[in-house]
Formats: structure tokens, C-alpha cells, sequence
């Protein structure tokens, strides 16, 4: 297992308002990490940071070994390795196609080799008849599938869930639960936040807990 | 009560004619309008756009002017670039004083701010997660921007239709810069303030109808887009 982030006094402030302090974190690769805190804990504004679309106040961030410069298009490139996926995501206007194939549109992937992705996305989250369905006319829980194979067919590095299981249906729970507990055995990181007050334990399991912005006890769970 | 309903039945009659002043104060009227939305549409959308996306200091600032800018009166607007085009002005070599390009010039100036401004309202009324969205997707900055524009692209029709809307329908700056000439720049307003003065009270009424005609149908496709 090797470092995968490193955060090193890093600060987030809104103002006069503090959202996040850490002195020192570290994150490897292939795991799965659960962020816990309670609300305005910092956690949906360190996911921002780990997703490289909020830069810090203050402090450094390193990725696979490199500092991160804010400033140049280092981050555009980092960023095509970690996708964020909110709590309550947003789907662009037209089909879930068009959705699912967006970012590897961004990426300059097309035609057959999209397709194929777009495909074994959607049918790892239980959606392949979905594929020409109108985006906006989904439920709530086919929405979070839709954004969830969206960000799979991108086969990120990182994986950043924002509360990815709450207000969907237990159906919709049980099967997202399942791909993720997968994705780490498949090389993908994946740190998610959550409210659950059993969360995935175990093997290649780490805790992340914030209270009012810093790192109160991280916690890793060892292979037994 | 007899004069209005005469003047009203004559004003169909010239309408069903196509009496030719008539279809040219249309035409003059609808070609230097659409001229000046697309300019409007070439400078303002981008200007709304940058002030919507913008995180400077100068922000509110910049949505003070243009908010001042909508309201200016259109003689000023009108003054102001007679100013630029008459013969001793910076631009009178051109020539261009009571021209239709005079009228487009004048019309770009009054619908850019209006056009930046319904732009700007799209933009801060957009779904904030779009940004983040394209982004973590894997977007750049340019991208990212296209796929907003894309998502709320009838915001924007909206606003371009309200530019044309403004200039189809105003007559300081038509008059001032056109010089209100029989089949070159008279539009469809300078004709009814011109006819109605003339006493021919029913020309003018047919220009209306048409005029208020074009007006309804620019509405209901605002309403119709805005609806979406």
C-alpha cells in the first residue's frame, strides 16, 4: 500500500470562519476510508480539497509524491484522476448517456471504447436498459446510480462519495454499498462521508474523523 | 368613436395590401433590430457571463453599471453616438449618420446591457453544482463553461430575445441616427410618430399593429422560454 495524499497544514477559511485545520494526514492508495464528523465538521469542504476543485488557504497537499500547485494546469491533470460525487448530484439535460459519457468525452475518448465503458458502467450499477432514458425524469435513487456509473466509467484513482447512500432507496443502498465495498480491491481509493452508525469495518478499512475542522482520531483498522 | 373604428378598418386594409411604405418600415424595422441583437448578443453574453463567473472584488461594482446602463433613456444613447458619427465627431468621415448602420450601432448600444444583464440573472440563477460537476468530470475551465452556457442555454435565448425586443420597439435612437428617410431608414416607430403628426392616423395604426403584433410574438417566446 502506498501514500496517496498527504496533507500538511492545510487550511480552509471562509472568511473569518474556519472549516478545516489539519496538521497532518495521510491517505493510501486502495482503501476505503469512511470521513466521519458531525454537520459544518469540515468534511464536504475537505472532500472539495482531496477533489481539487477548493484550494486551500493555507498549507500543502501532496499527490503520489507531488506537491500540488494550485496555479498551474498540474491541477486540471490531478484532477482527471479523482472524481467527486455529491450527495445530491446533478445530471446534466438529456439522456443518461450523455451523462455517463461526459467525462470521457473530456478525456478525449470516443466512440466504440466509450460506448463499451458507458455500457459496464451502467450495468454495474444495475442501469443498462437505462442508457437512452431522459436524465431528468429518473427517481432520486436511479439519479445517484446514474452519477455513480458516471464517475465509475471514468475508472478514477479516487473515489470521493459525499453521503453517497443517504436518502435513496434500500435497493439502491444495498447496490451502491456493494460497488463500493468492490472498488477498492480493484485499485480505486475511495473516502466517503457518512452519518452511519455502523460503517464498513474490517480489512482495508480506514476512519477519518473530523470535529470543527481538525483530524480528532484517525484510525485505521489493520488486516486482522 | 366612428374615427377610431374607421382608422382601424383602414389600417387592416393597408396591412392586407402590403402597402409598400408599410413593408418597408417593417422590413427596416426587423433588419437593423436583428443587426443589432446579434451584436448585442456578441458582446453582452460574454459580458454577463464574465461578471457571473467572476469571484473579483469588482463584481458588484460591474452589476451596478450595468444595471445604470439598461435604464439609460435611448436619446441619450442616441445623442451619444451622434456625437461619434456627425461630421465634425471622431467617426463623421465614415458617413455613417442616418444610415440603418447608425440605427444598428445606436440598437447594439442600448441591447448589450440589457442582453449582459438576463445573461448574468441566467447565470447566478444556474444550479450551482454545475461547475463542480463538469469539473470533477474532468472538464477544464473552457469546458466547464460550455456545459453551463449548454444547461442554461434558454436563459440566454431569453435574454437575446429581450435585447430585440428593446430595439425593435424604441424610436429615440431610430430617429436621431437614422434620420427617420422614407425607404432607407424609417422604421416602423419614426413612421408612426411621423404619420400620426401628418394626420394620417391610420397609416400609423397599421404600424402599430404589426409593431405590437411582432411585440406579442417576441413575448410569448421570452414566456415560453423562461417557462423551461
Amino acid at each position: 500500500m502506498t501514500e496517496l495524499y498527504r496533507l500538511r497544514s492545510v487550511t480552509k477559511r471562509y472568511g473569518s470562519n474556519v472549516a478545516v485545520d489539519i496538521d497532518a494526514l495521510t491517505i493510501d492508495s486502495g482503501r476505503l476510508y469512511t470521513l466521519t464528523g458531525a454537520n459544518g465538521a469540515g468534511k464536504s469542504t475537505l472532500l472539495g480539497i482531496l477533489a481539487f476543485l477548493t484550494p486551500p488557504t493555507s498549507g500543502e497537499i501532496f499527490y503520489a509524491g507531488e506537491r500540488i500547485d494550485w496555479k498551474s494546469d498540474m491541477v486540471r491533470m490531478r484532477r482527471r484522476k479523482v472524481t467527486l460525487l455529491h450527495q445530491s448530484p446533478y445530471l446534466f439535460g438529456g439522456t443518461v448517456f450523455r451523462n455517463v459519457v461526459y467525462g470521457l468525452k473530456a478525456r478525449g475518448i470516443a466512440g466504440d471504447a466509450a460506448l463499451r465503458s458507458v455500457d459496464r458502467a451502467l450495468e454495474t450499477v444495475g442501469l443498462d436498459r437505462f442508457r437512452d432514458r431522459d436524465a431528468r425524469e429518473l427517481s432520486g435513487g436511479e439519479a445517484q446510480r446514474v452519477a455513480m456509473a458516471r464517475a465509475l466509467a471514468l475508472g478514477p484513482e479516487v473515489l470521493l462519495l459525499d453521503e453517497p447512500l443517504a436518502n435513496i432507496d434500500r435497493e439502491t443502498a444495498v447496490l451502491l454499498e456493494t460497488v463500493i465495498s468492490l472498488l477498492p480491491s480493484r485499485g480505486t481509493t475511495v473516502i466517503m462521508t457518512t452519518h452511519d452508525p455502523d460503517p464498513p469495518a474490517g480489512r482495508n478499512v480506514g476512519s477519518i474523523v473530523l470535529e470543527g475542522g481538525k483530524v480528532a482520531a484517525p484510525r485505521v483498522s489493520l488486516p486482522a | 368613436m366612428d374615427f377610431l373604428v374607421s382608422s382601424f378598418a383602414e389600417a387592416l386594409r393597408l396591412i392586407g395590401s402590403f402597402s409598400p411604405d408599410v413593408v418597408d418600415a417593417v422590413r427596416t424595422s426587423l433588419s437593423v433590430a436583428v443587426g443589432a441583437t446579434v451584436f448585442a448578443a456578441l458582446f453582452g453574453v460574454p459580458v454577463g457571463l464574465a461578471v457571473g463567473l467572476s469571484d473579483s472584488r469588482w463584481k458588484g461594482f460591474a452589476v451596478t453599471v450595468l444595471n445604470t446602463l439598461m435604464a439609460v433613456p435611448t436619446v441619450v444613447v442616441g445623442l451619444f453616438v451622434y456625437g461619434f458619427l456627425s461630421r465634425q465627431g471622431p467617426l463623421g468621415a465614415l458617413g455613417l449618420l442616418f444610415t440603418p448602420t447608425a440605427i444598428v450601432i445606436g440598437g447594439t448600444l442600448l441591447a448589450s446591457p440589457i442582453v449582459a444583464n438576463y445573461t448574468l440573472a441566467s447565470v447566478r440563477g444556474a444550479d450551482p453544482r454545475i461547475l463542480p460537476t463538469a469539473l470533477t468530470l474532468g472538464s477544464g475551465r473552457f469546458r466547464a463553461v460550455a456545459t453551463l452556457v449548454g444547461e442554461i442555454r434558454f436563459g440566454m435565448f431569453a435574454a437575446v430575445i429581450a435585447g430585440f425586443g428593446r430595439v425593435v420597439a424604441e424610436v429615440g435612437v431610430a430617429m436621431m441616427l437614422g434620420g427617420n428617410i422614407r425607404g432607407y431608414t424609417r422604421t416602423m416607430t419614426t413612421a408612426i410618430a411621423l404619420e400620426t403628426s401628418k394626420g394620417e392616423f391610420s397609416f400609423g395604426m397599421a404600424l402599430g399593429i404589426v409593431l405590437m403584433t411582432v411585440a406579442l410574438i417576441v413575448n410569448l417566446f421570452l414566456s415560453l422560454l423562461q417557462r423551461r
